[in-house]
Formats: C-alpha cells, sequence, structure tokens
C-alpha cells in the first residue's frame, strides 16, 4: 500500500499493535540478556582483580618460598641460592604489583592465563583444561541427583505433612545436613572403606585407572564413575537435606495456594497436579538456592577432592597453594568466579523461562 | 516530714530490692518458657539437650580431667576400651583375672608390644617370661607365648587386644588352632588402664582430648558466626534503612563477595597468612561470611519497614535509631538468632576444614587437629586406631546436628514463616 | 438409588458435617436437606462460618480432611436420569463427577489460576483431564466462552494468568467452569473483592450465561442484593441448618424466619426512603455446643418459651416456602408495621 505518511512516522509505527509489542518485547529481552551478561563480566573482572591484588599482598612469594627451601638444603649464599631460581622462574617480584596486574590483564583479553610459575612451560589453561571436566563432572553429577532426590523426598514430607514418615524424613534431612560434607567424606572412607573394606580407597586416588584408554569406551567410563562415586556420594548427602527441607516448606505453602484447590476440584489427574501445579511452583525459589549452592560445593571440593584424593579443580588449586604458584591460583580462581557468576546468569535466564512473572519484572 | 521521707526511703529500697529480684525471677521465666516450649518438638529438645551437654563436655569437664600429653609406648594407637588383655588357660579362666592374682606365678609377655614395660612394675611378685617379636602379626613369637600357654608351661599371657584373636583366627596349622581354640581364654579383657575412646599414636587418652579439644573451636566458631552476624547485621539494616547510595554500595559489595569462591579464598588466605592463632582464624572466617546472611536481613527489614507500626513511628518523628533498636530489631530478633546459630554452624565447617587440610595453626589440640592427625598419621589405615579419627568427627558431627536441629525447632517455634537465608 | 423428579438436577437428603478439632468437633452441617431444579438459581445466605461454604463443599466433596459426613445423601441426576449418590462414588467417578458435571468457582479468582501456565493450557489441562484431547476443538469452544464473558478471547487465550486484571480472572474461571458443560455451577462469593462496576458485569454475565446454556446454580453469599437479582430460590443457612427456604420474592418480601427478616433490616434499601439500619444482636453461635432448641434463640427479637427447649421443623406455609420457626406470626406481625 502506498502511503503519504512521511518515513518518520512509519519507522515509529510498525503495522499491528501485537508486531509492536513483540517488536518492544524483544528489545527489551535482549537488553536484560545485555545487561546481565555485561554485569557478569564486570563481576568476574572486579573478583579476579580483588583476588589478584590480595595474593600479592601477602606475605612470601613462590621464589622466597623456594630459595628458603635451598637455603636450608644446599647451605649456598642467598644471592646465589636467588639468582638461581629467579631465573628459572618466569617471575619477577621487583616488578610492581600494578605492572604485574596490567601484564596478566593484558593477558587475560587474549586469553591467556599465563605459564605455571613453579613449572615453567606448563601453561595454566591447559591445566586447567585438564582438571575441570572432573570437578564439573562430580560436582554436577552431585548436585543434580541431590536436587531431584530432594525435591521428590520434600514433596512428599509435604503430602504427608505430620505423618510418620514426614517425621522420620525431616530428622534424617536435619541430620545429614548438619554434618559437613568433609566429615561424610572421612566417615566414608573410614568406616565403608576401611573397617568394612567395601572399596580400596587407594585404587581409587586419581580420576580413572591408569591402564584405560581415555574414549567413548566401557573399562574408561566404568573407571570414571568408580573414581568419582565416592566425591558424588558426598555432595549427594551433604547437599540433600537442605533440599529436602526447603522443598517441604515450598510445597507445603503452595499447597495452601487457591489455584490447587481448584485444580483438584477441576478434576484434574493427581499426577498433573502433582507434577505441574504443585512442584513447578514449589521448584521455582529453590532454583535460586541451586546457584548458591553450585558457588558453595565447587568451593568445599577443595577439601573433599583432597580427602579422595581425585584429581579435580580443588586438587589442583590446592597443589598450587602449596607452591605459592600465582599464576595457577589466580587461573582457577577466575575459572571458579566464572563458573559461579555463569550458573548465576543461566539461573537468572532459566528462572524467567519457568516463572512467567519474572519476566515482566525483568524488564525493569 | 521525716517520716515521710522514710517512707519514700523505703519505697525507693522496696522497689530497688523489687527490681533486683524481678530481673532474675523474670528471667528464670523466660527460661522455664522456653524449656517448656522446646520440650514440645522433639529433636529441638534432642538438639538442646545436646548443646547442653556439649557445654558441660567442653566448658565444665576440662576442669576435672587432665589432658593426657604424656606419651605411653604401651598403650600405641589402642582401639576404644583397654589395650592389654590377660590371656589364661581354659582351667584357670575364673581363677587368673587381675595381676594380683598371678602372684608367684609366671606371666608370658612378647618383647615390643609393650607388655613387658607394663609388667615391670609388678616384677617382684610374678616370674615373667618373655617370648621374642620375631616376625609381623602373627609371628612365631606370640605363637609360641601361646602354645606354651596352650601347655600351661606359663600361667597367663599378657597380649594386646587384636593379636590374640588374630593368631588364633588366622592359624594355618589345624592342630595349633584345635590347641589354641580348646585351650585358650580371655579372663580379662581390659587388664590395662582404660581408655574410653582408645589411645593415639603416642599412647595418649584420646577421650581427654575430647574433653578439651572443643573449647577454642567452639569459641572461635561463635567469635565467627558474632562477627559475620554482626556485620550483617549492620549492613543489612543501614542499607535497607538509608537507601540510595550506601544501598547501592552496599548491595554491590555483598554481590561481589558472594561471587567470590569463599572455602577457596579461605584456604588461599590461610595457606598464605599461616596463621598462629585460633581465634584470629575466627575473625577470617566472620569478616567473609556475612554476604549472605546480609541480603537476608536486608530484605528482613525492608518488608519490616513498610509494616504498620514502623510507619507509625516514623511518622511520629522518632529518630532512626529509636525505629532501629526499639521497632525493627525486636521484630526480627529471632530471625536473626537463627541464622547466627547457622553462621556457628557455617564457621565451624570452614574452620575445622582448613584445619583438615592442615591450612589452620595445630597449636590448639582440638577436635579439628585432632582429626587432621588421626587422617594424616595412618591411623585410618589401622582399625585399632579408627577411633583417633572417628573420635573427633562424631564429636564434630554431632555438635553441628545438634546446632542445626536446634535452630531450625528455633525456626518453627518463633515463626514458621521465617525462613533462613542461607541453604 | 432413590427416586428424583425429573426435573430436580440435585438432591440433599438430610445431611450432617462435623469438623473434628483438638477443641471438640464443630457442628458444621446439620440436617441440612434441598432441591436444585434444572436451570434453577438457588442462592445460599447467610453470616460467614454459617456452614454455607461447607455445604457446597459436600457437593463436590472437596471437603477439608478433619471433616467427616456423618449422615445423609447427595443425589445427582444425569441428562439421561441416571441417579448416584455423589458421597458414594470412586475416586475415579468422583475426579471425573468433578467439573464436568458440577463445576465451582471458589471465592477470591485471583489465584485461581497457576500462575506459570498459560490460560490456553489450564483450559486444555481440563478438557483432558476428562478425555477430551482435541486441542483445537478446545481452543474454539474457549474462545466462544471467553467471548460470552465479554473478554477479548484470543488476547486472553494465550495469556498468564499475571498479565489479567482481577475481574479478567474471575470472568476467565466463569468461562473455564462451563467449558464442559456441566449441569451444575456452584459459586461461591463471586462477587466479593470486585469493584462495584466490575460486580456488575460479572453479574450481567452469569445472567447471560445462563440464559444461554442453561445450568443450574448455586452461589453463596452474603450479598442480598445479588441473591435478589440471579437467585429463583433463597435458601437462608444458620448454625449450620437451613432455617428458611423459598422463592426469592416469598422470602424478600414475606420472609417467615425471624434472622432472614434481620439479615434484611440490615441491608439498605434503595426504594425506601427513611430507614433506620438495624443489625441482628448477638455473636453467631459456638457450633461445638450449639445453643438447644432453636440455635437462633438467643438472638432472637421474637423469642418464645418454648424456643430453647424444641427444635423447629422446616414447615411449609406457602406453597414452596419453609421456615423452621415457633413464632413465625410475630415476624408477620413486624412486617406489617415496618411498612
Amino acid at each position: 500500500m502506498v502511503s503519504q505518511t512521511s518515513p518518520m512516522l512509519e519507522d515509529a509505527k510498525p503495522e499491528s499493535a501485537t508486531e509492536r509489542i513483540i517488536e518492544r518485547a524483544m528489545k527489551i529481552y535482549q537488553n536484560y540478556i545485555l545487561r546481565v551478561l555485561l554485569q557478569a563480566v564486570l563481576t568476574v573482572w572486579a573478583v579476579t582483580s580483588f583476588t589478584f591484588i590480595l595474593i600479592r599482598l601477602m606475605p612470601g612469594n613462590p621464589i622466597d618460598v623456594l630459595v628458603e627451601q635451598i637455603l636450608v638444603q644446599e647451605g649456598i649464599s642467598y644471592e646465589e641460592a636467588y639468582a638461581r631460581v629467579a631465573s628459572s622462574f618466569q617471575f619477577d617480584p621487583d616488578a610492581s604489583t600494578l605492572d604485574q596486574y596490567l601484564d596478566w590483564l593484558g593477558d587475560l583479553i587474549r586469553f591467556d592465563l599465563g605459564e605455571s610459575i613453579t613449572s615453567p612451560g606448563t601453561k595454566v589453561i591447559d591445566e586447567i583444561a585438564r582438571f575441570l571436566p572432573w570437578t564439573v563432572f562430580a560436582v554436577g553429577a552431585g548436585l543434580l541427583i541431590s536436587f531431584i532426590l530432594g525435591i521428590v523426598l520434600g514433596m512428599a514430607m509435604a503430602y504427608y505433612r505430620n505423618s510418620p514418615l514426614d517425621h522420620l524424613l525431616s530428622l534424617f534431612a536435619s541430620f545429614i545436613t548438619g554434618i559437613p560434607n568433609y566429615i561424610w567424606g572421612l566417615l566414608i572412607v573410614i568406616i565403608l572403606g576401611i573397617q568394612f573394606g567395601l572399596f580400596n580407597v587407594g585404587q581409587l586416588r586419581g580420576t580413572y585407572a591408569s591402564d584405560v584408554e581415555i574414549g567413548f569406551n566401557y573399562p574408561f567410563i566404568s573407571s570414571a564413575l568408580a573414581h568419582a562415586a565416592l566425591p558424588i556420594i558426598t555432595y549427594v548427602i551433604s547437599t540433600l537435606g537442605g533440599w529436602m527441607l526447603n522443598m517441604k516448606s515450598s510445597t507445603m505453602s503452595v499447597l495452601n495456594e487457591d489455584y490447587v484447590n481448584v485444580a483438584e476440584a477441576r478434576g484434574l489427574r493427581d499426577s498433573r497436579i502433582i507434577s505441574a501445579y504443585v512442584g513447578r511452583n514449589a521448584m521455582l525459589p529453590l532454583f535460586t538456592q541451586l546457584t548458591i549452592s553450585i558457588g558453595f560445593v565447587l568451593g568445599s571440593g577443595v577439601v573433599i577432592e583432597e580427602i579422595f584424593v581425585y584429581w579435580g579443580l580443588g586438587h589442583y588449586l590446592f597443589a598450587s597453594i602449596t607452591t605459592r604458584d600465582y599464576t595457577s591460583m589466580q587461573g582457577v580462581f577466575l575459572i571458579l568466579t566464572m563458573t559461579v557468576v555463569m550458573a548465576n546468569v543461566l539461573a537468572d535466564l532459566g528462572y524467567g523461562l519457568l516463572d512467567p512473572r519474572v519476566r515482566v519484572s525483568g524488564e525493569k | 516530714m521525716t517520716r515521710k521521707q522514710k517512707t519514700s526511703d523505703t519505697l525507693a529500697n522496696d522497689s530497688l530490692t523489687a527490681i533486683i529480684l524481678e530481673i532474675p525471677l523474670n528471667l528464670a521465666k523466660a527460661i522455664w518458657g522456653f524449656l517448656v516450649k522446646i520440650s514440645k518438638n522433639r529433636s529441638g529438645f534432642i538438639g538442646f539437650l545436646g548443646l547442653v551437654a556439649y557445654f558441660i563436655l567442653t566448658f565444665i569437664l576440662p576442669s576435672f580431667i587432665p589432658f593426657d600429653d604424656e606419651a605411653n609406648l604401651d598403650e600405641i594407637t589402642g582401639p576404644p576400651g583397654s589395650r592389654i588383655q590377660l590371656a589364661v588357660h581354659v582351667d584357670n579362666a575364673d581363677v587368673y583375672q587381675s595381676l594380683e592374682d598371678l602372684e608367684g606365678r609366671v606371666v608370658g609377655v612378647v618383647t615390643q608390644t609393650g607388655g613387658p614395660s607394663f609388667i615391670a612394675p609388678y616384677e617382684d611378685t610374678l616370674t615373667v617370661e618373655e617370648f621374642r617379636w620375631s616376625s609381623r602379626r602373627t609371628g612365631p613369637g606370640i605363637q609360641a607365648a601361646l602354645t606354651a600357654l596352650a601347655n600351661q608351661e606359663i600361667d597367663a599371657m599378657l597380649i594386646f587386644s587384636k593379636s590374640v584373636d588374630e593368631v588364633i583366627t588366622n592359624q594355618e596349622d589345624p592342630d595349633l588352632k584345635a590347641l589354641f581354640d580348646a585351650n585358650i581364654v580371655i579372663s580379662n579383657p581390659t587388664l590395662g588402664p582404660r581408655h574410653w575412646l582408645g589411645s593415639d599414636t603416642q599412647g595418649r587418652d584420646i577421650g581427654s582430648h575430647i574433653v578439651h579439644g572443643g573449647r577454642i573451636l567452639i569459641l572461635t566458631a561463635v567469635l565467627g558466626g558474632v562477627i559475620s552476624t554482626g556485620i550483617a547485621l549492620v549492613f543489612g539494616s543501614l542499607g535497607a534503612l538509608l537507601g540510595g547510595t550506601v544501598d547501592n554500595v552496599l548491595t554491590a559489595l555483598t554481590n561481589l563477595i558472594l561471587a567470590i569462591p569463599r572455602f577457596p579464598l579461605l584456604v588461599v588466605l590461610a595457606g598464605l597468612i599461616s596463621f598462629n592463632n585460633t581465634l584470629f582464624l575466627g575473625v577470617l572466617i566472620g569478616v567473609l561470611g556475612w554476604p549472605a546472611l546480609m541480603r537476608a536481613i536486608r530484605a528482613q527489614v525492608l518488608s519490616l519497614r513498610e509494616r504498620d507500626f514502623v510507619e507509625a513511628a516514623q511518622s511520629l518523628g522518632l529518630g532512626m535509631p529509636h525505629i532501629m533498636f526499639r521497632e525493627i530489631l525486636p521484630n526480627m530478633i529471632s530471625f536473626v538468632i537463627i541464622n547466627f546459630i547457622f553462621s556457628i554452624t557455617f564457621a565451624m565447617y570452614e574452620q575445622i576444614g582448613l584445619v583438615v587440610l592442615g591450612l589452620a595453626p595445630i597449636s590448639d589440640y582440638t577436635w579439628g587437629v585432632m582429626l587432621y592427625f588421626g587422617r594424616t598419621r595412618g591411623t585410618l589405615f589401622n582399625s585399632d586406631g579408627a577411633s583417633m579419627a572417628l573420635s573427633p568427627v562424631m564429636a564434630i558431627a554431632l555438635f553441628q546436628v545438634c546446632l542445626v536441629l536446634f535452630a531450625r525447632a528455633l525456626e518453627e517455634l518463633f515463626d514458621p514463616r521465617l525462613r533462613s537465608g542461607l541453604v | 438409588m432413590g427416586k428424583m423428579k425429573d426435573d430436580v438436577v440435585l438432591q440433599v437428603d438430610d445431611l450432617s458435617i462435623v469438623y473434628h478439632t483438638i477443641r471438640g468437633d464443630v457442628k458444621a452441617t446439620n440436617n441440612v436437606s434441598f432441591e436444585l431444579r434444572k436451570g434453577e438459581a438457588m442462592a445460599l445466605i447467610g453470616e460467614s462460618g454459617s456452614g454455607k461454604t461447607t455445604i457446597s463443599l459436600s457437593l463436590i466433596r472437596k471437603l477439608p480432611k478433619n471433616a467427616e459426613v456423618t449422615q445423609g445423601q447427595v443425589l445427582y441426576q444425569r441428562e439421561n436420569g441416571e441417579v448416584q449418590d455423589i458421597l458414594q462414588l470412586s475416586n475415579r467417578q468422583l475426579r471425573e463427577f468433578r467439573w464436568q458435571d458440577c463445576a465451582m468457582v471458589f471465592q477470591g479468582a485471583q489465584n485461581a489460576f497457576n500462575p506459570v501456565l498459560k490460560v490456553s493450557k489450564q483450559f486444555e489441562d481440563t478438557a483432558r483431564a476428562h478425555g477430551w484431547s482435541d486441542k483445537k476443538a478446545v481452543r474454539q469452544r474457549s474462545l466462544e466462552l471467553l467471548k460470552l464473558v465479554r473478554l477479548d478471547p484470543e488476547r486472553v487465550y494465550d495469556a498468564y494468568p499475571h498479565e489479567l486484571s482481577g475481574g479478567m480472572k474471575q470472568r476467565t474461571l466463569l468461562a473455564l467452569s462451563v467449558l464442559l458443560s456441566p449441569q451444575i455451577v456452584i459459586l461461591d462469593e463471586p462477587t466479593t473483592a470486585l469493584d462495584i462496576l466490575t460486580q456488575r458485569a460479572i453479574i450481567d454475565v452469569l445472567n447471560d450465561m445462563q440464559e444461554k446454556l442453561n445450568f443450574s446454580i448455586i452461589f453463596i453469599s452474603h450479598d442480598l442484593s445479588l441473591a435478589a437479582e440471579m437467585a429463583d430460590v433463597v435458601a437462608t443457612v444458620y448454625a449450620g441448618e437451613i432455617i428458611e427456604i423459598g422463592p426469592v420474592n416469598d422470602m424478600f418480601y414475606e420472609s417467615l424466619h425471624p434472622y432472614t427478616f434481620g439479615l434484611l433490616a440490615a441491608v439498605p434499601k434503595l426504594d425506601h426512603e427513611q430507614d433506620v439500619l438495624t443489625s441482628i444482636k448477638g455473636t453467631p453461635p459456638n457450633l461445638i455446643n450449639p445453643p438447644s432448641g432453636c440455635k437462633f434463640h438467643p438472638r432472637c427479637r421474637f423469642v418464645l418459651d418454648r424456643c430453647n427447649v424444641d427444635v423447629p421443623a422446616l414447615t411449609e406455609d406457602l406453597g414452596s416456602h419453609l421456615a423452621a420457626c415457633w413464632n413465625k406470626e410475630a415476624v408477620v406481625e413486624a412486617r406489617k408495621e415496618q411498612v
């Protein structure tokens, strides 16, 4: 249709009202994603800068640590030892923290996390790529299992509230959440592994047996599962109780909602009411907690992986701390922070898919 | 006039004594009311009793039970109960129960098991026959001693709990096995000094370490909890009440700290600082531990601020301090207390986690340090020494469980709608 | 199963319900009997806590867990003449009965819809639960109904509940209630929490719908003007009992029970100029230990000696107008004085 209206007006007024609404919504939604992503990048930058400076401000650098060792062992002069260590390390302790920081940041923009200080030639990013998948696997599997289990049990507790089942499960949940996860790890090792000899702790060191070939084959997968089983069980036990109790209280408040009552009056099948009406609404508040939980479990992986000698990111971090390997520590922190922040972003966006009400408030 | 003064004096006295009497009375009433309430919540009551028991264990018992710091070779990594047993011939099972009963008799010991030094004070009253320790656990030394005992060449034998059973049950020679089974019994399974929780790798009493190892740990956790709850309370209420830039800055700071993986950061700090004071660790944990709670408190204050009574106070022109301390704080005190308890459990968690990694001070012999040694000194791999790791594990686990049960009960008691801000 | 008159769709016989509570048994419904004819609108009026809601919930067996039906039956007659006692239905039969035969619109539609599902999904859910899974047909029917309740059908059908206003949700719920063409629709306080204009719109919609779809209505209200406007039959509920029931005009202009009379006196009338509003003195009775005799006697203006001893029965006076009172004459006298 040929119109006489000015192009300006045409631009401002798309054809129909619905299209206009869709267009505006898309714009806002895209902006929303952009804003969330920008925030995430800023957070990661701020946190890594913070940890960078904090680490450098602390007494003792990797050269000092090694120099002291050499001094004790070989009895040469301080200058000599210092020169020897300094030459073998790609690290200049006399450079100002600011210079180091700018260098590091410059590399970071090119996705270069630098080389390990204590073992020159080893790229930090390669090391992380080697260790991270195992941690993600163990933590992810553990959280997934405990989340699903917790939701099912929590709903059962709410449906049968004040029954012996509810009391028993509540007590059980409080009990298992109270005990720190590394204590669970130790209990598993001591009682199941040593007292009852159900498995050989020594054989489960690392992430898979050394004699299997990496790939999609049965020996490798079963070996990887066997090695990850104990950390996963530990993560499940230590987080399950929290999900159960939270899901119970959440379900109980949803069960009092009118729409559940109406759904029953509408003659819907119980399975449909439990899944789409009760379960889905009761799960909403738990998603926010899931992101907090991811950060927490990832962080606690340092101890758990040490206890089970599981070679994941926590193990790598601990090793780099003992040798004061700044770049490695820095890299692990970056990755951990990024994982937590990314989990938050995904949860934010995913939450919008689950709860349509948030899509509106997200625009603000 | 004088009379009047007198009455006013007595009145003042009366009211003073009344107040003095009233305070403990009201306190007692409040405590009693609380006890009645908590006793109705079964799991909460269990938690409460547990905490009282822990208080007695860690703050009162240390005055009565000395810390066992004496290395004792006889008792190295003993199981709970007593390490040393008395084995006798079946015929004498009822006769020989203690070393006093064995006066003038022949008692066999195996060298290198600690038995000889244990029996040394009795050498005047009985004859000691030493069997040479010649091989590993099932060595012929013990075997020879058992054979001698079975044949009544000696009257009794001192032996470590596990070795007797092991030598008898693992006996490969069927004749010897039949001989031992038929003739040897343990007449006194607890001959040596009794260690309820066994002894550690230096032969020290684990029970005494448990009694002494809790106080610093609990104080540190409480300190961490106080600091983090305090910061969270101050920041959370400041942010919510003042709003604007203050709120924005505090919220941004909170979100930032929340994004840092907290435990690894502590690990880094602990690894780099190397503390020598456990309480300082509590301060550090507290300083890093407030953000999650700060968010929850901020949300609480924000919602309370909207309530009628606070708006009424505001319209009356009562200042911010009045509103905070008289109107808002009393209404969320239960929430704060509950989260304070949860933050204690977190501080405990982080503190002991650091110790397990060997990054926290080991100068104080706490449950955490016991756990560290129990794990690293290989006692995990010796079933007799499992108690060395299991005892602190149980002490820590049960303490945490009691705290959680108590906090959950308080949650239900005060207001079931208030959920803790922590997972 | 008992015989029912052809034109009756629902017949409640001698129904008593008790709530078991810590403080004792609450006798929420006592010996309630009534009939609902096809296409008829019946209003249950009374103070809150009088047991109106309990009666209506028992009709779809949606009573709280601590409730127990101690006696009586609720007979439902299908269009083909088959009669069933709702209280005896199996769980499966009950699930099918709900909404397909008898829909209930609860008080406060604000939260009647699942916030995470689109309106369309919730219409489809309802249809599918009753064996109707042709989405297109459901959509067509739903759009027609939404149009009938005077909403923009396409927009509402594809919206999420939070995108609708309170009045829109209420009308959407009305449309949903007749999706499966039930014979009976129960409305619990259909207009409370809505503003006057929306209330008006809902009433119009309801009248319109009933005319077109010809279902029977039971509605619960303490809004007497609504009852006057919508109902064919009005029943007054007091202390868990129906104390007066009759055609709407008889009830409003010739009420025979002091309580109904008192309720009406408490309503401002537009066509009367004067009018001192009188409220009923006293508070609703304790249903754990109800008063002896006529349960209204402690609050009654026209109380006689026998009222606290003998329980009055619902007796017929004028055609189908029944009232349970020993002193109806006094009520008639009092009204004459008033006019």
